[in-house]
């Protein structure tokens, strides 16, 4: 397995969607380590449900988006922000090694965990040298 | 819908690039406490005719890990958020690390008319909400003409 990084970032799609409906995209803050058995990926979302988030794979490309909800009461007045939109966009190019198929998400308290495995035969292994 | 994100008017603008100012041109001199951009967590701030709202985006972080108290007007949110994994593990291959890691103080000040006595703060998908009302007599009454 080589070092070069097998997700990498897609520009372009997320930035081109936020244009088009007027409401700033955040992208969110990822973190992301490689073990033996794949890629584990961390993103915050504060604020998003379960039923506000998306995770879809297409042609190779892994895309996170959702939306945050805080309940706010009646008559809010915003005075201050340094989060000004509610909407989290982020995708990423997969390398074929990985089993798109298998990915696990789980989201707790605001944070979204991807297990990303690798293909069975992607796996590294150790060949033996036999000797005739 | 959720209107803590639009809604800010020029002035809001301004001040957002006042605050974004020394970030730009380092030097500049800026308030004490104004917040440098980046700052764990990002907070945003409403006020309603009963109360003021503020939000503190930290996801990750258990409820009982919050330390927030008020003090002479001043509200203060600190707390750590510890690292995913542990440094020891030599099994894993760090490729991204862009999501805050540490101990994260924060200070609000309220304004004047801000009762202590009255502030709830609930945790909820990574959302710090904390709610400080408002004194009775601050209040905004309509006064009817005789």
């Amino acid at each position: 397995m080589s070092d070069t990084t097998q997700v990498v970032e897609r520009q372009g799609n997320a930035v081109a969607q936020s244009e088009e409906d007027r409401t700033p995209t955040v992208v969110p803050a990822i973190d992301i380590v490689e073990n033996k058995n794949g890629i584990i990926l961390w993103a915050d979302l504060p604020g998003v449900t379960t039923d506000k988030l998306e995770v879809k794979v297409h042609d190779g490309t892994l895309t996170i988006e959702a939306e945050a909800v805080v309940p706010t009461p009646a008559g809010l007045h915003l005075q201050h922000a340094e989060i000004r939109g509610s909407r989290f966009a982020r995708s990423f190019s997969l390398s074929p090694d990985f089993d798109t198929s298998k990915i696990e998400a789980s989201l707790r308290d605001g944070v979204l965990k991807l297990t990303i495995p690798r293909r069975e035969e992607s796996h590294p292994r150790r060949i033996e040298v036999r000797i005739d | 819908m959720s209107h803590f994100y639009f809604g800010t008017d020029l002035f809001n603008e301004l001040n957002r690039l006042h605050q974004q100012m020394p970030s730009l041109f380092p030097g500049t001199p800026s308030s004490l406490r104004s917040a440098h951009l980046g700052a764990f967590p990002p907070v945003n701030i409403g006020t309603t005719d009963d109360s003021i709202e503020i939000v503190a985006f930290a996801p990750g972080i258990k409820p009982d890990e919050f330390d927030i108290s008020i003090d002479k007007g001043l509200l203060t949110i600190s707390g750590e958020r510890k690292p995913i994994l542990s440094e020891s593990d030599t099994e894993t291959r760090p490729y991204a690390q862009e999501r805050f890691v540490g101990t994260f103080r924060r200070a609000i000040e309220l304004p004047e008319n801000a009762d202590p006595d009255k502030v709830q703060a609930r945790y909820a998908n990574g959302c710090l909400s904390i709610s400080i009302g408002k004194r009775e007599s601050s209040k905004p009454r309509a006064i009817t003409v005789q």
